[in-house]
């Protein structure tokens, strides 16, 4: 009986198991020419962007990706070759995109919907400045930019009439809001925030890249960024634990100076109505190169092997009118990147939206490097972090960070 | 012949599932350890170069991969002692009754061990938490300055290592307890006779009786701790500035986030060999099961 019983058993798992092995050796169905348009929108905005395409007659099967799943939702769809039609791609993510041959190139097509000329956008974003071996692989979709967020009320009760215009008075209101004591700080310095020092390095008149297109960290301007970023922990103006909460250390007050997104903004406003006309944004602080902020924000491609090219491509053009990227925005709080819809009067009536707007003219996005965030952004972070959480010396860290980002370029 | 062909027909479903799920997969990150294969690779297989052992030679000059290495060591190290002497110790005072009080408390202890990762790290993220955590709220009420149990460098490596202790125990406390139904009740009486003491009977007979257990134990443990990943991954994704960075957590991020396949596995096999050197050091270790 037993011994019929374990038999049995084995022909059963050796069934499934060449079942299972079937499975996964079937190609996955590609998706009919007729269906509707697969569209990986990033984050939780599934939701509404099944509403702003709703009208556009064209049936579309969102499909929803966490933020920090992409890389390995990206590897798996490449691996297996079967990938939605359209996907939303964070800018910092568009090189590795485009290297694992994941995005159609859209040079040849882009002619024939004017709605996508690359003329419509501001230039930080569009065309040559996001293509990518020369070839342009997406189109821009949604904006954000990092300006400089205080609360005017706790900068007025230190004497401080207004908001830092340079990188030098932010650390020395800085310096004197920490001051306060009882475990109040000046400013606040996520530790992930890798795009920061890239920031004040633009700001100084710098840049990371040098003429033929190499990573290249060992200039004054980058110098100068360093002094600020260690500067400001050294005067104890930063809080050093990295679990710190942005908003809430920007609502409670401990944290009155921080420069982040819109999103911010956006957070403060819901959660803490009170608090209505005792902040504002203002622009990024500057440096000898004035104030250029980061040109974030999301682009939106087409698959490499979609076979609904030209539906694809229609529905690209129709959530780029001004009016769809209006209606984004007013569900969303993502900035549109139609120039048109930026200069929007109503949108900009906001003094704090006309902030963002304006800094978004000077932006600049990060260097196009394959990897950019794994490979530069993680090196810088652990150099500068390693000098202000751990007293490592700073020339030894900066020249570790020198030698491990060289050999990277954006060619 | 057909008796000589049973055997194979029984073990041929294990075998199959270990040669497909367990060495086909090995040999495969080995022949990638020796290519330049990135994502790359997926657009075009030309991309992919073989590069012989250049993968390994990075590898070794690579400080991360060191430091991932010293990691993973020193937290082997600390926990394996560390789980199997806590859950002996408990696993022994939960013996002491089967009253539903006794029961209660089982359950209580092997909790840990059947909830989701996910939510033990929420919930530990927010004791563990500088600003509102639970932790930092009892030391202020001491008086206390806040600590950065996450943020430190050496003190994040303490605490992902106790959420992984606290989390190991509960199975390893079941494998003891059912150990200790096994030490015949006769030796214990007989000492007891004896004038035999609770703490002599302990050591004496108990622990003893219990080595295939507390082998079996330290070996599982042993691996676990090697290949530790759930918990840094959640709580502090290998920071800050990699302390808890482990080499599974070093393997993951060269392979999933920088998509460097071909480094990756030759890490992985690195790993591998490390894990099967101290398995077999540890199976040598262990003398014949003595039998009283």
């Amino acid at each position: 009986m037993k011994r019929t019983a374990r038999a049995a058993l084995a022909v059963v798992s050796v069934a499934g198991l060449t079942l299972a092995m079937a499975a996964c050796s079937t190609p996955a169905p590609s998706g009919d020419a007729e269906g509707p348009l697969t569209v990986w929108v990033m984050g939780d905005s599934g939701t509404n962007f099944e509403k702003l395409v709703a009208d556009s007659g064209i049936d579309v099967d969102v499909v929803a990706i966490p933020w920090d799943s992409i890389d390995e939702k990206l590897t798996t769809a490449v691996a297996s070759g079967s990938g939605p039609d359209i996907l939303q791609i964070g800018l910092s993510k568009l090189r590795t995109f485009a290297d694992a041959g994941a995005l159609l190139p859209l040079d040849d097509e882009l002619a024939n919907y004017p709605g996508l000329d690359p003329a419509n956008f501001p230039e930080g974003v569009s065309g040559t400045a996001t293509s990518v071996g020369g070839q342009i692989v997406s189109v821009p979709w949604t904006s954000d930019t990092r300006v400089l967020f205080t609360r005017t009320d706790i900068l007025a009760e230190a004497g401080i009439d207004s908001p830092p215009a340079t990188w030098d008075e932010l650390r020395a209101d800085a310096k004197i809001l920490a001051a306060r004591g009882d475990g109040n700080y000046g400013y606040y310095i996520p530790q992930w925030d890798a795009p920061l020092p890239i920031e004040m390095t633009w700001s100084m008149g710098g840049d990371v890249i040098d003429a033929d297109g190499n990573v290249d960290f060992d200039t004054p301007e980058f110098q100068k960024a360093v002094d600020i970023y260690t500067g400001l922990y050294a005067d104890g103006s930063v809080p050093v634990n990295g679990d710190f909460d942005q908003t809430q250390g920007f609502i409670s007050g401990v944290a009155p100076m921080l420069v982040s997104g819109p999103y911010l903004g956006k957070g403060v406003a819901d959660s803490a109505p009170e608090l209505d006309g005792k902040w504002q944004a203002s622009p990024l602080p500057a440096g000898d190169g004035g104030s250029i902020s980061l040109f974030a924000g999301s682009n939106l491609g087409v698959w490499y092997n979609t076979d609904q090219k030209d539906a694809s491509l229609k529905l690209l053009e129709y959530i780029s009118q001004p009016e769809q990227q209006l209606a984004w925005y007013g569900m969303t709080g993502e900035l549109p990147t139609v120039t048109s819809a930026l200069d929007d009067a109503d949108l900009n009536s906001d003094p704090n939206v006309k902030v963002y707007t304006e800094q978004l003219k000077t932006a600049k996005v990060l260097p196009l490097v394959s990897n950019w965030d794994g490979a530069v952004g993680t090196e810088l972070l652990n150099a500068l972090n390693a000098i202000v959480l751990t007293g490592a010396d700073k020339k030894t860290s900066l020249e570790t960070l020198y030698s491990k980002t060289s050999g990277l370029s954006i060619n | 012949m057909r008796n000589k062909l049973t055997p194979y027909l029984f073990v041929s479903p294990a075998m199959l599932l270990l040669v497909t799920f367990g060495i086909f997969p090995i040999l495969v990150a080995a022949v990638i350890s020796t290519t330049n294969m990135n994502i790359s690779a997926f657009a075009n297989w030309g991309n992919v170069k073989f590069i012989g052992i250049d993968n390994y030679t990075k590898l070794f000059a690579d400080p991360d991969f060191w430091q991932s290495i010293g990691n993973t060591g020193l937290f082997a190290l600390f926990g394996v002692p560390a789980i199997v002497v806590l859950s002996l110790g408990v696993a022994l005072l939960l013996n002491h009754s089967q009253n539903g009080f006794f029961r209660a408390l089982r359950a209580f202890y092997f909790i840990p061990a059947i909830t989701a990762i996910v939510a033990i790290s929420l919930v530990w993220g927010y004791l563990y938490n500088t600003q509102f955590g639970l932790l930092n709220y009892l030391l202020s009420l001491g008086g206390l300055p806040p600590v950065q149990w996450l943020s430190d460098p050496t003190l994040a490596k303490f605490s992902v290592a106790l959420v992984a202790v606290w989390r190991g125990t509960g199975l390893n406390i079941i494998i003891f307890l059912a150990a200790l139904q096994g030490v015949p009740k006769e030796y214990l009486e007989a000492a007891s006779l004896d004038g035999a003491g609770e703490w002599k009977k302990t050591f004496s007979i108990v622990i003893p009786l219990m080595r295939f257990a507390i082998f079996f134990v330290s070996v599982t443990t042993t691996i676990s701790w090697l290949q530790f990943f759930d918990e840094p991954f959640v709580l502090t994704d290998g920071g800050p500035l990699g302390a808890t960075t482990s080499a599974s957590i070093f393997l993951y991020k060269e392979g999933f986030r920088l998509n460097q396949f071909g480094y990756a596995s030759a890490g992985s096999i690195v790993l591998f060999a490390i894990i099967a050197i101290i398995t077999l050091i540890q199976l040598r270790l262990r003398r014949a099961d003595d039998e009283y």
